[in-house]
């Protein structure tokens, strides 16, 4: 799935992607300022959760509930230096734990993502519009 | 109501990178140990960055050296409060479980303690130079991780009137920092350069939102377009006005928080503020805050350095004033990682 969309076409574009994705495993590629976190808030709001969403960059990760008490893992890996830092904070046990985890930065931790995650690569374009791309490894 | 003339109260945190450990006395501070590279050094052994490994490593050293500075016998303390959340799940466990079992093996008190609150209730660790503020007051807690204002109606009484709803006003600096070039964490380095440049030099719009919410992301994403644009014409555009780009951003980050910390005021008619957090620590915040007594009024308040980024002194005051209320827990209490400030 490949898409353009403005600010305004958020909430039609966060239901594609969760109707598109194979894998609860979502990693979001794309450049600081480009809206990671904005789609992300907009997912989150569309799964089923009624809390504030922030940005998890300090604390690595935000846990969310959905109405049905189901979690919805936010990563943010930015600060992290070395792959060693995520696997003491328990990551796999999250990325295994059938949950929702929307991962941003995931580049600092390559090596510890599931194989079959579903990639979105988020690129500015021209006239604040932006381009998504999904793509299922199955 | 004491129970004896002397309390002590040991206070954990681990909630996210650093351990530390503390022993108040009668809410008056004898120990506030952060594991750091000293105690490393002290104790050998290498300086994993974060996570529950080096909690871990960390937690036995840091709270033996707790106690010894305070000049006390394990004996001597009387309850046990440690980080129950909000926090990184694996650093939190390795806190709670430390507590639980000291607790046990010294057949004393177990008390959980909010890490939000706690950012609140430092302003009552006892110190001759600092004045406590009356309830209510307002705080505006920042740092790394959080931006809110909450409303102290008492000890354990607290609501959030506005936060941030995605950015965190640390994190609005250092990622700031990162579009210049600066190294990860920048904010202070903002700051620094903040100090030497003109605050209106540039114009960066404030975010619009209700209420007394937060927003910082629009801000990063504006300076990031400014950047790129300006760079396009001259490429060393950063480097020869690194002074004005930070006093301007600086000055636009600060105006955001007072414009809702002024809002706040007037809605509650409350004129005590405080702040707490690792961000108080920025200069351009202290003072603009400072005179707003002479400009609204005010009776403002501004911790010690030492107790606004993450330490066990602020654990320990809280593990304090429940103690003396009879506030405590038991072992089925468990660590969390989502918390809000008015929980406990």
């Amino acid at each position: 799935m490949t898409k353009n969309y403005t600010l305004d076409e958020l909430p039609k574009i966060a239901s594609e992607v969760i109707k598109n994705a194979k894998n609860n495993v979502l990693l979001f590629y794309g450049s600081m300022g480009v809206g990671k976190t904005t789609l992300i808030k907009e997912i989150v709001k569309q799964l089923g959760v009624a809390d504030n969403v922030s940005s998890p960059t300090f604390s690595l990760v935000n846990e969310y509930h959905t109405k049905n008490n189901e979690k919805v893992f936010h990563f943010d890996f930015y600060r992290i230096n070395d792959e060693e830092e995520a696997l003491d904070m328990g990551v796999e046990e999250y990325f295994y734990s059938n949950s929702w985890c929307l991962v941003e930065w995931p580049n600092k931790v390559e090596n510890l993502l599931p194989l079959n995650a579903v990639t979105i690569t988020i690129t500015a374009n021209e006239n604040q519009l932006r381009t998504i791309e999904l793509s299922n490894n199955e | 109501m004491i129970k004896n003339k002397s309390t002590y109260i040991l206070g954990i945190e681990s909630s996210c990178d650093d351990t530390s450990a503390s022993v108040i006395c009668n809410g008056k501070i004898l120990s506030n140990v952060v594991a750091n590279q000293e105690i490393h050094a002290k104790y050998g052994g290498v300086v994993p960055e974060l996570a529950s490994r080096a909690h871990q490593q960390n937690i036995v050293p840091v709270i033996q050296q707790a106690i010894q500075q305070a000049n006390i016998d394990k004996k001597d303390l009387n309850a046990i409060a440690f980080t129950r959340g909000p926090g990184l799940m694996g650093s939190l466990l390795v806190g709670t479980s430390f507590a639980k079992s000291l607790s046990l093996a010294l057949n004393i008190p177990l008390i959980a303690v909010n890490h939000m609150q706690g950012h609140v209730l430092a302003h009552f660790i006892e110190d001759e130079n600092q004045q406590k503020p009356p309830f209510p007051f307002l705080c505006l807690t920042i740092s790394g991780g959080h931006t809110q204002i909450v409303k102290i109606s008492d000890y354990f009484t607290m609501e959030v009137l506005g936060e941030t709803l995605d950015d965190a006003v640390g994190e609005a600096y250092d990622k700031s920092a990162k579009i210049l070039g600066l190294p990860y964490p920048g904010g202070p380095l903002v700051d620094k350069y903040a100090r030497l440049g003109n605050p209106k030099a540039y114009k960066f719009t404030k975010p619009k939102v209700d209420g007394l919410n937060f927003s910082f992301s629009g801000l990063k994403t504006a300076i990031l377009y400014f950047l790129q644009k300006q760079v396009k014409e001259n490429p060393v555009f950063i480097e020869e006005n690194l002074n004005d780009i930070c006093a301007s951003i600086q000055h636009t980050i600060v105006e955001i928080l007072f414009d809702k910390i002024k809002l706040a005021v007037k809605e509650t008619g409350i004129k005590h503020v405080a702040i707490a957090g690792g961000v108080s620590a920025n200069s351009e915040i202290r003072k603009v805050l400072k005179e707003t007594e002479s400009k609204y009024g005010w009776t403002t308040y501004i911790p010690k350095f030492e107790f606004t980024t993450d330490n066990a002194a602020m654990i320990a005051i809280v593990g304090y004033l429940k103690f003396i209320n009879n506030k405590y827990d038991t072992n089925k209490t468990s660590a969390t990682a989502r918390l809000k400030v008015n929980e406990s």
